[in-house]
């Protein structure tokens, strides 16, 4: 098991390490001179002089691998480069913002399992039946609408109309995170629903559900018991997905609630061509999924006694 | 009749989306306390749907009409609520599965399954049922039992995860004990030990066991009464010895034949059966054995063959037109 | 059969409401700029706001632009880039998944490390980083959407075409001297590309949605093309006081996706045997009691 574990933080070192060779080729190949761009921001109207000298200082005429470890060295320590539309360090612009989204994603991520695990439950309950084709429904729908459709939606009934939560910010403690939590998870929340849904009927056809009704069991408690931690690999991997999902569902979220998350930010640097803030927020969005990976796979690997005595294999 | 299992013109009906199939067509038997019954037949004859039906043990989703009566120890099966049905399970009458590694939950700890039983039906809690888990499953002999408490099912053999499903099966000491071809997937010596297992305990517990199996040698080991089933019908009824040494029913008689035997010399054709079991529908008019039948004549066809007494054994009884007709066979009690 | 009639009993097991929809999101896509009561883009500030009436049935947004034209109008718009960015997709994950499939070894290896990669990746991410760098656009919009489409194309065609190729009479083809090349294009490729089909219009409720949320964040369709997410945003600060120009352009997209959504859970078909209906099983009731029951003692046999 020890030597699975360890296979994994090798191959997510060496994913982290290609998704900054993507971050920085994908920076370095855009079109344009972004000595003219920061030039311009400096002093407008500025010379060939000064474009010159800004090529030297941020040091475009070295070769492309002398970039990339400029580039690279500077990450550990938070020096993402500056952004060329204000100016300000960017590294550190993301830094504080970095607890906002946290908030977001987080509540939202918890939202969205508990949810999925109560509504596909609810509906595995009596396949079939009224409860199942509404939340089947309910899930379908869900999982259809756009999120800044929903968003919208519900700051406009609950927000403007009634009043119960504030229409935009994050600084009303937890009032101000309901909507944007719902607003987020709600997608992936019914996507997982249906996967429990249809898992938990597909395991309450295996030959150990007959064998759990020949012992007595009454049907419920087989759901609960049996066919539950049957499902629950196949869940959690696809809520990995949904969480990186998520992660992108940010950029939608946080702008219209008016959140000052990383979101927003890349957002902003993608409307602007702010190149060092889009490369920062690629990195980092990348880092992060390859982060949630990892804690996916492992978790998975614990969670299925073969897998786990055989060690991942 | 101390009967402990007991079903009267037992009929099962199928409804499926293209239409309506008898798949059990009065059948009538009975298994008395400590006798073990098989039940003999090609697949599709209806011997598993016969054993589960009345105790509502059907695949999810299946719609099944229940006619005839059908008495477990005394209780009526048949319009029972399955919420009836399910106290019923588990604690009256258990059922051990053809293949013991899928009827095991490979998420759950084996300890954990088996004491699930003993909370259920016995009302003990936490480490009391542990420890009557562990009682039984000395009983059924695994090894080693506390290690294998920790396990899970994908961590043992075969023959293990049977003594599992015997073991669950037993925790309550259940009246009527369904087994369900038991030895198919296993080693032919797993199987030896298995069926030795279950006689043991079918002595020790006075308990009744109806055994469900294609496999004739297993029927003359561990049988005391078999059925044979064909086409959903019963078609022969009787103490093993005298069914299997001195068949009266033609299908019994081809079943028995069919077994190569130690004097056929190398290379001799398989004695097989013409023609293919009926595909079931509606109820067959007739006897359902008459068109593969080599003693059938144009009444076969028309008339149902009542389950008639064979030469005067008590409790030996077949369903054929020409039982009369037939030469008594060699060696049957005069 | 006609083709018409083997048509429709392909889609027989569809639901219906759905395939209503899909349909008429296709009238509309098509033929919708040619039925439109108003120009689209036709602006009259005095007419700005305006509720449903009979010149307008739908109202107007802020600028006075009747809502109903720009609702159908917005419709082509989201079905050319549908179609473009599957087109696109399709046409190249179908290409590599088949070429995969059919060479294994080396080729199969590099192009599934890819595709794992692009999986991997949430599509909107890839679009975002590319109109980032290379700027806004529509055909920047396409085809990062396009790049973000194909690796699933290429996982199920490759899938698909391992499964051909394991098939006797591809071997049966190469002992009678078929060339590679004929067996990938006329053996190969078309089985591969109609199970992809299938697959991908289910899927089209995904670019249909990034297509609309790019649009939502000024990233996609610029204005004044209408587009559904677009119009969403545009009419955001106005909110409050007319939210019908959020609503209805909202309602649309869900309502389409919701359809095609349908359709994708209707073709991963139910592997689980749902149990009969009440009239097909009261059906089957009577079926079994016709036949009656056999008279009872013929089959006890209790005395001879």
């Amino acid at each position: 098991m020890l030597g699975y574990v360890t296979g994994r933080f090798r191959n997510a070192a060496i994913l982290l390490v290609l998704a900054s060779m993507l971050c920085f080729g994908l920076v370095v190949s855009a079109p344009g001179n972004v000595a003219v761009l920061i030039a311009e921001l400096r002093t407008p109207g500025a010379t060939f002089a000064q474009i010159a000298e800004i090529e030297e200082e941020l040091g475009l005429n070295d070769p492309l691998p002398t970039r990339y470890w400029h580039w690279l060295s500077g990450v550990p320590e938070g020096d993402f480069g500056i952004s060329y539309k204000t100016g300000e360090e960017v590294g550190a612009a993301m830094a504080r913002r970095l607890s906002v989204t946290a908030t977001l994603l987080g509540g939202a991520a918890i939202f969205a399992c508990l949810f999925s695990l109560a509504m596909g439950f609810l509906g595995a309950l009596r396949p079939h039946g009224v409860v199942d084709g509404l939340t089947r429904i309910g899930a379908l729908i869900g999982a259809s609408t756009p999120q800044f459709f929903l968003g919208a939606m519900l700051i406009y009934g609950f927000a403007l109309k009634l009043g119960w939560f504030p229409t935009f910010g994050d600084n009303q403690g937890l009032r101000s995170y309901i909507l944007p939590w719902i607003t987020l998870g709600m997608l992936p929340g019914c996507v997982l629903s249906r996967l429990v849904r249809v898992g938990l009927e597909e395991e309450m056809t295996r030959p150990f559900a007959l064998t759990a009704r020949a012992k007595g069991l009454r049907r419920n408690a087989i759901l609960f018991r049996d066919a539950l931690p049957n499902v629950a690999p196949a869940w959690l991997t696809a809520f990995g997905a949904q969480c990186t999902a998520m992660t992108v569902g940010s950029v939608v979220v946080e702008p219209l609630f008016a959140w000052p998350g990383v979101g927003a930010m890349f957002l902003q640097g993608v409307q602007f061509r702010d190149f060092m803030v889009v490369q920062a927020g690629l990195l980092i969005f990348i880092s992060f999924f390859i982060l949630l990976n990892l804690a996916v796979d492992i978790a998975v690997m614990l969670l299925d006694p073969k897998l786990r005595r055989q060690g991942g294999r | 009749m101390n009967a402990v299992y007991d079903i009267r013109d037992l009929t099962v009906d199928l409804y499926t989306r293209s239409a309506a199939v008898r798949v059990v067509d009065g059948v009538s038997l009975s298994v008395a306390a400590g006798e073990c019954l098989a039940i003999v037949g090609e697949s599709g004859s209806g011997k598993t749907v016969m054993s589960f039906a009345p105790i509502g043990l059907m695949p999810e989703g299946v719609s099944v009409g229940l006619s005839g009566g059908a008495q477990l120890a005394g209780a009526d099966l048949i319009g029972g609520e399955e919420a009836a049905l399910a106290r019923l399970r588990g604690r009256e009458v258990a059922v051990i599965f053809q293949d013991p590694m899928t009827a095991l939950n490979p998420a759950r700890r084996i300890g954990s399954q088996i004491a699930e039983v003993c909370t259920l039906h016995l009302g003990l809690k936490g480490a009391a049922a542990e420890a009557r888990a562990l009682e039984l499953m000395r009983l059924v002999g695994i090894s080693d039992p506390e290690a294998r408490l920790r396990q899970y099912p994908h961590e043992l053999s075969g023959g293990l995860c049977q003594r599992v499903v015997i073991a669950m099966a037993i925790a309550a000491e259940p009246k009527l004990l369904i087994a369900d071809e038991p030895t198919t997937a296993l080693d032919v010596t797993v199987q030896a030990q298995i069926l030795d297992l279950l006689r043991d305990l079918r002595a020790r517990m006075g308990m009744a066991m109806i055994l469900i199996t294609h496999d004739i040698g297993v029927v003359a080991n561990a049988a005391d009464r078999v059925a044979v089933m064909y086409a959903g019908r019963l078609a022969e009824v009787g103490p093993v010895d005298q069914v299997l040494r001195a068949p009266t029913h033609p299908y019994t008689r081809a079943l028995i034949d069919a077994i190569p035997r130690p004097e056929d010399p190398v290379g001799s054709p398989f004695r097989g059966l013409p023609g293919m079991p009926p595909q079931l529908a509606g109820p067959i008019g007739g006897c359902a054995f008459a068109p593969r039948c080599p003693r059938a004549t144009p009444g076969c066809a028309t008339l149902r063959p009542p389950m008639r007494a064979v030469a005067g054994t008590p409790g030996w009884q077949a369903a054929c037109h020409h039982l009369t007709l037939a030469v008594i066979p060699k060696g049957a009690a005069a | 059969m006609t083709v018409f009639m083997k048509f429709r009993t392909a889609l027989a097991g569809f639901p219906r409401l759905a395939l209503w929809i899909v349909a008429g999101f296709l009238f509309l896509g098509l033929f919708g700029p040619w039925l439109v009561p108003h120009d689209p883009l036709k602006q009259n500030l005095l007419a700005a706001g305006q509720g449903p009436g009979l010149v307008h049935w739908l109202g107007t947004d802020h600028l006075g632009r009747d809502t109903f034209s720009r609702l159908i109008a917005a419709a082509n718009t989201s079905l050319v880039g549908i179609t473009l960015v599957l087109g696109i997709a399709l046409i190249i994950g179908i290409g590599l998944g088949t070429l995969a499939g059919y060479r294994r070894g080396w080729t199969e290896e590099a192009i599934m490390r890819v595709t794992d990669v692009g999986l991997a990746m949430p599509s909107l991410i890839i679009a975002l980083a590319m109109i980032g760098i290379f700027g806004t656009g529509y055909w920047n919009m396409v085809i990062a959407l396009a790049l973000a489409w194909w690796p699933s194309f290429c996982r199920v065609s490759r899938a698909v075409a391992v499964g051909v190729m394991n098939k006797p009479h591809i071997e049966a083809l190469r002992v009678m001297g078929a060339s590679p090349l004929r067996i990938f294009f006329v053996h190969l490729l078309p089985t591969t590309t109609g199970s992809v089909l299938v697959y991908a219009t289910a899927d089209a409720g995904g670019p249909a949605l990034s297509i609309a949320t790019l649009s939502f964040l000024g990233l996609g369709i610029q204005p004044p093309t209408p587009e559904w997410g677009q119009m969403l945003v545009d009419s955001l600060p106005y909110l409050e006081g007319d939210p019908r120009q959020v609503i209805l352009p909202g309602l649309a997209l869900t309502l389409v996706v919701v359809a095609f959504n349908f359709l994708g859970e209707a073709i991963a078909l139910n592997r689980v045997p749902r149990p009969l209906g009440r009239r097909l099983l009261a059906r089957r009731r009577a079926e079994a009691a016709a036949w009656g029951r056999p008279p009872t003692g013929l089959v006890t046999g209790e005395k001879a």
